[in-house]
């Protein structure tokens, strides 16, 4: 079997560019990979047939962009037009979407093929992708390990190289977390930097989609077709062209990273700590000014998205309802059973909680006393960041308190769920573009990630130190050759 | 029973007259093909998202302009969350915490002289779909879904049928006129909810709302039906809770929906879809200068040109008519406005056509109003020409030359009148000598001549002025 995925995106186009190989070539070694990967549970559905077909017809077009017949997988949340699209619910099981996300327009534009839909938490509620309807995917390092999530479905296809490019989203470290669990680089963006149009909402104003990569130059790219304004989405922001990869290659020399305590605080375990504190040492070694900061309420910042993204997911979920798609109960006695059944029969109970938890908080006066209170913290968050990036270029910290824990772990609280998320949730209340990039091993071999924080719309910068980072470790990232001696893990 | 008193609160929903939807680029039409204005949006489809009309937010300043309302400069949208199938989003994109506007009011006149009636706000929202209940299924047509609305609000300030009534009538003639909304009632474009409570005290009484009103009279009758119905009750002793009622117009009564047991629960929450809008003072000052003029505005202009107030009232009433009268700047408007709203009216009427169907242009339209201004022309010949000026594309004096009606200029009219008096030198010496039937005599006399192509008044007039010289 040939091996053109493992290839860079770059070789693999001039090999296109040169037409030493096709675009039919690299969807067939892909769904070769996808079958012998099966265990992985990473896609929900492929879409083999269509990819082969769309392979075809490239034969006759010219390679004009670096991502020419690309594969890609697309997590499961994403609408793409005829193409089943379940958000990992029951309730959209059968749900075959009439249009495509302004994401896939773009990606299709660029003649990319899209072979399937990833696995991940129903409605991207998880932090291990294990509330799938489908069943939770597997971490490539180690099965028996979880990908975390709720994108765990594309950062385990990614992390095997079964494809090289996916696509997440992110509302509370959803690309972050698997990304660093799975040892690839994920990219949160700047809120509104990605159109939003056809991303079934979880809490509106916080999904971001981003891409999930092997390596930051190849994520950068990705990042350069996937954004831009949409006049579809209101929330989309209308910035200039430019190109995320245009500082990659530059030293890091001089730049000023801030650390809030918090993320360096008793929260994450001493085996991610002290990976991390390598790499601070690095990047003092390399020149760069490194401060402890404190960030206000950021110790906060998981109560807030509870209260936030639960309300707001109660009323983006409230319109499956069995009238119009997806599952329907059959022969309801009356409406109100519809209702009852649809909804009790077709979402998870990690979903239902959600939901409850977010209509109790906007019910009658618990609006003022949660909700309102919530949004007014989270301003002060916001506002408490931008003071810091008057000063720092880049806040970073651990991605994840600890690394992929075991995928028959339960836990009996579920407001513990959420505590994966303690480093990477502040991000999204702020709206601030965060990337997770690999840096290192526990002694199981387990990836660990680097959290990265940029300032507003700043992703180029983040890229830059990522890229520097990413030369300088120089890591094995691929968990097939892991039984290999002689590569670098630590 | 008459020491109790009357409270009265309405709300309006008015749909608003743009060419799109509020949150989605499909078209606001009525009267199509079920299902047929619509798209992913509408439908509430998994992803997708809202988009702002401009044109209906700017209709909606106008309408809060007009009602005299403090204006919210930055607004955002809510989420007004329920279940019920014609919601398709199962919530709704309205306005709960920044209205577009509040605080206005609109001026009444009632019996006891002007009133004002406060409004508590007015805010821009998206309609729900339509129902069709059948025995077994419920059938639901998604063209209404996401046009454009206001809701007005008023405060608790009406104390009677009567001025819910002329509440109701001046602020669709508000809208109107704000092009705002073609406020039609049977069409659904305006609906009416009142909310009424009687009580002896000033302590108001549980309230109740009165739904599904079809006609403005008929807000007067269910608030007179439902001021007894209360009354009736708190007579015999009995109370009752807040409650929700439908108005019934085959028995001219209300029918109970439901019992308000605990306050709505809509769980509001800012639109996250959505970013604020700020209304710039440009943009208001823009839409304040570009206000159609108003129907107090026009009422002024009629009654300073002389028309009566019956006709007046009438012209106001039929919004085409005052339209048609405004293309005009120096003509009779008295006589144009009586041709308007008697033959013309009646002949539209029987043809059931609308002006515009006609071929009653601008300039025959102008020409037919000066001839009878200037008394060449009389109102018989303009009934005989009628159908002619309404049917062909002759123009005026076309029209009466193939009626061999001819047009009477003063030269030939001061002839005719001039032979009359050298054929009747004995009426003409009557008429000296004080006789005024002679007058009569030789005014038969021109008219005969004439073969009724004269003006009266003006032949009446010439032939004093000439008899003097």
């Amino acid at each position: 079997m040939s091996k053109y995925l493992d290839l860079s995106i770059k070789e693999i186009n001039d090999l296109l560019k040169s037409k030493k190989i096709k675009p039919l070539d690299l969807v067939l070694e892909c769904f070769a990979r996808i079958k012998e990967n099966e265990d992985l549970n990473a896609f929900i559905t492929f879409d083999e047939e269509n990819a082969i077909k769309k392979a075809k017809e490239l034969e006759n077009v010219e390679v004009d962009n670096l991502f020419f017949g690309i594969p890609i997988a697309i997590k499961d949340n994403i609408c793409t037009l005829g193409l089943r699209t379940t958000c990992a619910s029951k309730i959209l099981e059968n749900f075959i979407p009439i249009y495509n996300a302004t994401v896939i327009d773009k990606i299709n534009e660029k003649h990319m093929i899209i072979v399937g839909k990833t696995n991940m938490d129903e409605f991207a509620m998880g932090s291990c992708s294990k509330t799938s309807y489908f069943g939770a995917p597997h971490n490539p390092w180690n099965k028996d390990k979880i990908t975390g999530g709720s994108s765990g479905g594309s950062a385990s296809c990614v992390s095997n190289r079964i494809v090289p490019l996916a696509l997440g989203s992110d509302t509370g470290g959803s690309i972050r977390q698997p990304a660093s669990l799975c040892g690839i680089v994920g990219m949160k963006p700047t809120y509104g930097r990605v159109s939003r149009y056809g991303l079934v909402a979880f809490a509106s104003s916080m999904d971001q989609i981003g891409p999930m990569t092997r390596n930051v130059f190849e994520n950068a790219s990705l990042l350069n077709i996937i954004c831009g304004k949409d006049h579809k989405d209101l929330t989309s922001a209308d910035k200039d062209e430019e190109d995320f990869t245009r500082f990659i290659g530059e030293d890091i020399k001089g730049m000023k990273i801030a650390i809030p305590n918090y993320f360096v605080s008793s929260v994450v375990s001493s085996q991610v700590l002290d990976k991390f504190n390598n790499i601070v040492d690095l990047l003092k070694k390399k020149g760069c000014i490194v401060d402890y900061v404190d960030i206000d309420y950021i110790e906060n910042a998981v109560t807030l998205y509870q209260i936030l993204a639960m309300g707001e997911a109660s009323g983006n979920l409230a319109r499956f309802d069995g009238v119009r798609y997806g599952y329907s109960y059959p022969n309801p006695k009356n409406l109100e059973e519809l209702y009852t059944k649809t909804r009790q029969i077709g979402f998870g109970d990690e979903v239902k909680r959600r939901i409850m938890v977010g209509s109790f908080i906007l019910s009658g006066e618990n609006a003022k006393i949660y909700y309102d209170k919530a949004m007014s913290i989270r301003d002060d968050i916001k506002k408490s960041f931008e003071e810091k990036f008057k000063k720092y270029d880049l806040i970073i910290g651990p991605t994840t308190t600890d690394v992929a824990y075991d995928i028959k772990k339960e836990f009996n609280d579920p407001s513990k769920s959420f505590l994966d998320d303690v480093l990477v949730i502040p991000v999204n209340m702020a709206g601030l573009p965060g990337l997770s990039l690999p840096v290192g091993f526990s002694c199981e071999k387990l990836p660990i990630g680097l959290h990265i924080i940029g300032n507003y719309f700043e992703e180029a910068k983040m890229y830059k130190f990522a890229a520097y980072l990413e030369k300088e470790l120089s890591l094995n990232l691929d968990p097939r050759s892991k039984a290999k001696r002689g590569d670098r893990y630590e | 029973m008459s020491n109790y008193k009357t409270t009265v609160g309405i709300e309006v929903h008015a749909e608003l007259k743009t060419k799109t939807k509020m949150f989605s680029g499909s078209a606001n039409h009525y009267g199509k093909m079920a299902n047929t204005c619509t798209n992913v949006v509408d439908l509430g489809y998994p992803g997708t998202l809202p988009t702002i009309n401009e044109e209906a937010i700017r209709l909606g300043l106008r309408a809060a302009l007009v009602l005299n309302c403090t204006i919210n400069k930055h607004m955002h949208f809510d989420r007004k969350n329920y279940f019920y199938p014609d919601n398709p989003k199962n919530y709704q994109i309205t306005q709960n915490r920044t209205p577009i506007g509040v605080n206005g009011y609109v001026l009444i006149e009632t019996s006891k002289g002007p009133k004002k009636i406060r409004i508590h706000d007015i805010h821009v929202e998206e309609d729900t779909c339509k129902s069709i209940h059948n025995e077994s299924i419920s059938l639901l047509d998604f063209n209404r879904a996401g046009v454009p609305l206001v809701e007005i609000v008023t405060e608790a300030d009406m104390e009677s049928d009567e001025e819910a009534v002329k509440y109701l009538e001046k602020l669709r003639e508000l809208l109107l006129y704000a092009d705002v909304s073609d406020c039609k009632i049977e069409e659904g474009s305006m609906r009416c909810d009142c909310n009424v409570s009687v009580s002896k005290t000033d302590k108001l009484n549980p309230k109740v709302e009165v739904k599904n009103i079809g006609s403005i009279s008929n807000v007067g009758e269910a608030v007179r039906y439902e001021v007894e119905r209360q009354i009736a009750l708190y007579e015999k002793g009995e109370v009752f809770k807040e409650q929700t009622r439908r108005f019934d117009d085959k028995t001219m009564s209300t029918i109970l929906m439901r019992v308000k047991e605990t306050g709505n629960d809509y769980r509001y929450f800012p639109e996250p879809d959505i970013p604020f809008i700020d209304l710039t003072d440009e943009f208001i000052k823009n839409t304040k200068d570009n206000l159609p003029m108003s129907s107090d505005e026009r009422r002024k202009i009629y009654i300073n040109a002389g028309i009566n107030e019956v006709n007046v009232e009438k012209i106001i009433q039929n919004r085409n008519v005052s339209d048609y009268l405004s293309k005009f700047d120096d003509i009779n408007l008295v006589i144009a406005s009586n041709l308007l709203l008697g033959d013309i009216a009646a002949y539209l009427n029987k043809m059931e056509m609308e002006l515009d169907d006609t071929k009653l242009t601008n300039d025959k339209f102008k020409d037919v109003v000066n001839y009878l201004d200037k008394g060449k022309i009389n109102s018989k010949i303009f009934k005989e020409i009628l159908d002619d000026l309404m049917e062909t594309d002759d123009n005026l004096d076309t029209i009466l030359d193939n009626h061999s009606i001819k047009e009477m200029g003063e030269d030939e009219l001061v002839s005719i009148i001039n032979d009359v008096l050298e054929n009747n030198k004995q009426s003409v010496d009557d008429y000296k000598n004080g006789n005024s039937r002679a007058i009569k005599y030789l005014m038969g006399q021109i008219m005969k001549e004439t073969r009724g192509n004269a003006n009266p008044s003006f032949v009446n007039q010439k032939l004093i002025e000439l008899l003097e010289k």
